[in-house]
């Protein structure tokens, strides 16, 4: 905090000293009050970006090397043209901190905000998925609390905007008691036409600034400063900086958006997100080159006497702003007038590069429009954490339990089982292009219409291995999300990031972010995926017990299925048919579910990702399905590949006989085998009469592939060829845990 | 003939699109969507009021809706024979509108709920039914927070053969699995003495294509097919 005199005032504000000043002598005077909070506001971490900046120069540039790429990031999101003149829009972002003291309303808001991103791009919001972080479940009402209440919010949201909700991801763990994290993502589709209609720039002076959608109020001033701090004791009192969602008004606003960009008559549009009209102002007329003066009594309030500072920093939902070409003026207001929706005319764009916001006579704002959202970045110091040394040598301790035993944990665990009472709440077939339902595949799956394409997405990230490696672990979350949508038929076409990490004036956290930036931007340069957008969400960390959260890059992954018959599901299909694993199985139990959940352990060598093997694995793959030889695929993920074998039997309640006596390559002890969590491996099915064939290709790609069993009618799983004996599993048994336990856990 | 349906957009439908395309693309007949405020009653032989949150559903699902102009309208549609029809919210606003006998209230489960299940044809002489066999089981998606149907005098209703689908198992019997939301007497679809008008709350539209089907199915047409069949008789 910053002690700033205006007038006769003294004002508290976020920004530094030496900000402070250098925005005195850019002005060359002291700033008004209401010109400090638009600074205070637009340099503050969550718009500026003035730590993460630096780093994320490190990602390569998307529009210039991937030739359909339409937009990359700086844009409120990625664009890509995937043929058939379509162009699909997506972004994911955070919405951490108020969800953390008002779950309801702080999910509902993320899912608001996130949507007018994608309008923003000229397109049609079609889909959303939300990963999630809370603390554990079991015994512990705040985090049940939290969990009911995100899931409702994204619910009612999500549900009445008529946007259905097709994917996610929710993981469980301590460090996420205090600062749940709530991400969301939505994806849109639109022609390229569509889309080339209205950039969020207003490039021509003399067209007109139009406001419409919501009142302003008194709400969610500040939101952004408040999300750019740590939580403390306090925050409950911020609450009143959570703004309060309406989708039935969103709903309007989507169709009436897109109603009014049909006319033609749109140049440009801009959501009012995180700093509300200073920042929709500011940057449509200084990135788009431009000025222009704005009668302040024109915007409508939701209460009287409201002044300027409130008024330029509120953060009410449910508003955009609209530059119109003056011939068309009468036409866009029509089309709002039809949907009821309230608008103004705020005035007009000019020439003159300064955004002057008149109160009346008074001249309230008077700034150049590029200076608020050119913040100058803030050198950061990074420190790899002393603990580490000492938790990666940390070894696998003799089995205390047997190793059937710790197959139903595992099933049963948080992290691992169905997360059907989360999504039978989400309306995921609206819109009738859900082809994958939830559960069925390790992606969401949407079909255009009209045409023989198909949308694979999902998101996702593993917050334990990032925690000890970051590096690595950035690399596993894009190759994870990757292979989920491979396993559905998919290519991955291009990737969006959310960056949830600590407070970033802290070196240690200030490093985990720096190295998951290292890994993502290595990553996706070795396996030739753009990354068309991001988002960095700092200072999650409690001041009250001294936490930060395990660092959480999330990946979010969109690819394309050409042809229905492409898409594949992961059920397995048939008994009599032959279950191969694709990849070898290491001893890489750090970070692993079997270590949290059977030794309470968060330490060991967590996975390694070597891109050059898994891009030949997702040729191979590639190949198998051109050549219609799998029948159902699915990506091994937490618990190892005897989850996945057993999550892919449930729900044509098949069994299946395995052998792994010559699958153990590295002679590893019979937990390390069946619960490493190794990268990049999928567990397929195959008719036993195409396997000559499949090894034949597996040879020629240079492939690790391995019959490891067949599929039986009875529903048993049964394991040979450990060093411990045979080993038999209920998969009946497995299923019900796997089902039973988010409903047993709620208790409220 | 030429059969013209509207498709009723209000602010907060938001199955309206989804609809329009099964009925143009799918079944392949002239359907409208208009909004609310220009609907006009004589431009068509029948109307669907969709899913979605007409209003936002505040106050009370479907309840602004009902007391709407465009209700007005079908209003005369509803009495001089031609079909009116509400899918999920739709059937929201025709109870509250009291063109239909009964109430949807809040899910047993107290949340949103969206899961594909089956129901069973009890009625085959109505406007959205009469190209089904009494008897068929069909397997169709729900999805909605309040679906559960009550009645204060339910034998009224039975005796008047008002109940044209009720949810039931594989084995079409109505068991207390095979009720999602806790509808009185499993009842899914209820239509008026006439048989014009229908109000269903599961989404015929969401199951009229074998791919978005998780069994391949599309048991959803016959609901169209039905109403285009009941049009057709009737002019």
């Amino acid at each position: 905090m910053t002690k700033v005199k205006v007038d006769e005032n003294e004002l508290n504000v976020d920004l530094t000293q030496s900000e402070v000043e250098w925005i005195q002598n850019t002005l060359e005077r002291n700033p008004s009050i209401t010109e400090l909070g638009m600074f205070d506001v637009m340099w503050s971490e969550h718009c500026s970006y003035k730590s993460s900046r630096p780093k994320l120069s490190l990602f390569e540039d998307a529009e210039k090397n991937y030739d359909y790429v339409l937009a990359g990031p700086g844009q409120d999101a990625g664009v890509i043209d995937i043929g058939d003149g379509y162009a699909l829009a997506f972004r994911i972002e955070s919405h951490n901190h108020p969800s953390a003291i008002e779950p309801y309303h702080g999910a509902a808001t993320g899912i608001g905000g996130i949507i007018r991103d994608i309008l923003c791009m000229g397109v049609r919001p079609i889909a959303l998925l939300d990963p999630l972080r809370f603390g554990p479940l079991k015994g512990n009402p705040h985090s049940q609390w939290l969990f009911k209440y995100v899931v409702k919010g994204i619910a009612d949201y999500g549900n009445c905007t008529g946007i259905p909700t097709i994917g996610g991801e929710v993981e469980f763990d301590k460090c996420f008691e205090s600062n749940c994290l709530v991400n969301v993502a939505c994806i849109g589709l639109g022609t390229i036409e569509d889309f080339k209609h209205a950039p969020s720039r207003a490039y021509n002076p003399g067209d007109y600034v139009v406001l419409m959608g919501g009142s302003t109020g008194r709400d969610g001033i500040h939101g952004v400063t408040f999300a750019s701090r740590t939580l403390t004791e306090l925050s409950e009192a911020d609450r009143p900086a959570v703004q309060i969602g309406d989708p039935f008004t969103k709903k309007m606003i989507i169709e009436a958006t897109l109603e009014a960009i049909k006319t033609g008559y749109v140049r440009g549009l801009k959501d009012l997100g995180g700093g509300g009209l200073s920042c929709a102002l500011s940057e449509l007329t200084g990135d788009g080159g431009t000025g222009a003066k704005i009668d302040m009594g024109k915007i409508f309030t939701r209460e009287p006497n409201m002044n300027s500072y409130e008024i330029m920093l509120s953060e009410s939902q449910e508003r955009m702003a609209f530059i119109v070409k003056p011939e068309g003026l009468e036409e866009v207001l029509n089309v709002f007038q039809k949907f009821e929706m309230a608008h103004a005319v705020l005035g007009r764009t000019d020439d003159s590069k300064i955004l002057r916001v008149y109160d009346g006579d008074n001249l309230v704002v008077n700034l150049p429009a590029i200076a608020l959202s050119e913040s100058p970045t803030i050198p950061r110091t990074e420190k790899r954490p002393d603990y580490l040394d000492q938790l990666l040598t940390e070894i696998t301790p003799e089995p205390s339990k047997k190793l059937d035993e710790i197959i139903y944990i595992l099933i049963a665990s948080e992290n691992i089982c169905s997360k059907e009472w989360v999504y039978r709440q989400y309306d995921h077939e609206v819109g009738v292009r859900s082809v994958v339902k939830c559960g069925d595949g390790d992606s969401g799956v949407l079909r255009i219409i009209g045409t023989d394409k198909f949308i694979a997405a999902s998101v996702g990230t593993n917050s334990k291995h990032c925690y000890l490696e970051p590096y690595e672990g950035a690399k596993e979350g894009i190759v994870e999300a990757c292979g989920n949508v491979i396993a559905n038929g998919a290519k991955p076409k291009a990737m969006v990031n959310c960056c949830n990490f600590g407070n970033p004036e802290k070196p240690e956290s200030f490093w985990y972010f720096a190295e998951a930036v290292r890994g993502m931007a290595d990553c996706c340069k070795n396996l030739r995926i753009p990354v068309v957008g991001g988002n960095v969400s700092f200072y999650n960390e409690d001041e009250v017990s001294n936490t930060a959260i395990k660092a959480t890059p999330e990946i979010m992954i969109v690819g394309i299925i050409e042809g229905e018959d492409n898409i594949i599901t992961l059920p397995f299909k048939e008994f009599g048919d032959d279950i191969l694993i694709i990849g070898e199985t290491k001893a890489e139990l750090g970070g692993s579910e079997y270590y949290s959940v059977i030794y309470d352990l968060e330490g060991g060598i967590p996975p390694k990702v070597d891109e050059n093997q898994i891009k030949t694995r997702w040729n191979f793959i590639q190949e198998l399905y051109k050549k219609k030889l799998i029948k159902a695929n699915h990506d091994v993920n937490k618990g190892g590949f005897i989850i996945t074998i057993g999550e892919m039997c449930f729900k044509n309640e098949l069994g299946a006989k395995l052998d792994l006596k010559d699958y153990n390559n590295y002679g590893l002890r019979d937990d390390e085998l069946l619960f490493s969590e190794s990268v990049g491996r999928f567990i397929i099915e195959t008719n036993p009469r195409n396997h000559n064939e499949i090894m034949k290709l597996a040879k020629k790609f240079k492939i690790y592939v391995k019959k490891i069993g067949v599929l039986s009618q009875n529903p048993t799983i049964e394991i040979k060829g450990l060093k411990s004996g045979k080993l038999e599993i209920d998969a009946l048994k497995m299923k019900n845990l796997y089902q039973s336990t988010i409903p047993n856990l709620m208790e409220i | 003939m030429r059969v013209k349906i509207a498709v009723l957009d209000f602010p907060g439908s938001n199955c309206d699109l989804d609809t329009i395309h099964v009925l143009n693309n799918v079944i392949n007949i002239k359907a409208d969507l208009v909004w609310h405020n220009y609907f006009k009653e004589s431009k068509y032989d029948g109307v669907i009021l969709p899913g979605g949150f007409a209003f936002g559903d505040y106050l009370r699902a479907g309840i602004i809706a009902a007391h709407s102009p465009a209700i007005d309208e079908a209003r005369v549609m509803l009495e001089d024979g031609r079909p009116v029809i509400g899918i999920c919210n739709g059937f929201q606003i025709l109870t509250e509108a009291q063109f239909l006998p009964g109430a949807l209230l809040q899910n047993d489960t107290l949340t949103f709920i969206c899961k594909w299940v089956m129901v069973k044809v009890e009625n085959n002489e109505t406007a959205f039914s009469n190209k089904m066999n009494i008897g068929d089981i069909l397997n169709i998606p729900i999805a909605h927070a309040e679906g559960r149907y009550y009645i204060e005098n339910l034998k009224e209703l039975e005796q008047n053969n008002q109940i044209v689908f009720r949810y039931s198992n594989e084995n079409g019997e109505y068991t207390k699995d095979s009720n999602p939301n806790g509808s009185l007497a499993n009842i899914a679809g209820v239509c008026n003495l006439e048989r014009n008008c229908i109000g269903f709350m599961p989404h015929p539209e969401r199951a009229s294509e074998s791919i978005l089907s998780p069994k391949g199915t599309s048991h959803g047409k016959n609901f169209f097919y039905s109403m285009v069949d009941f049009i057709q008789k009737r002019l």
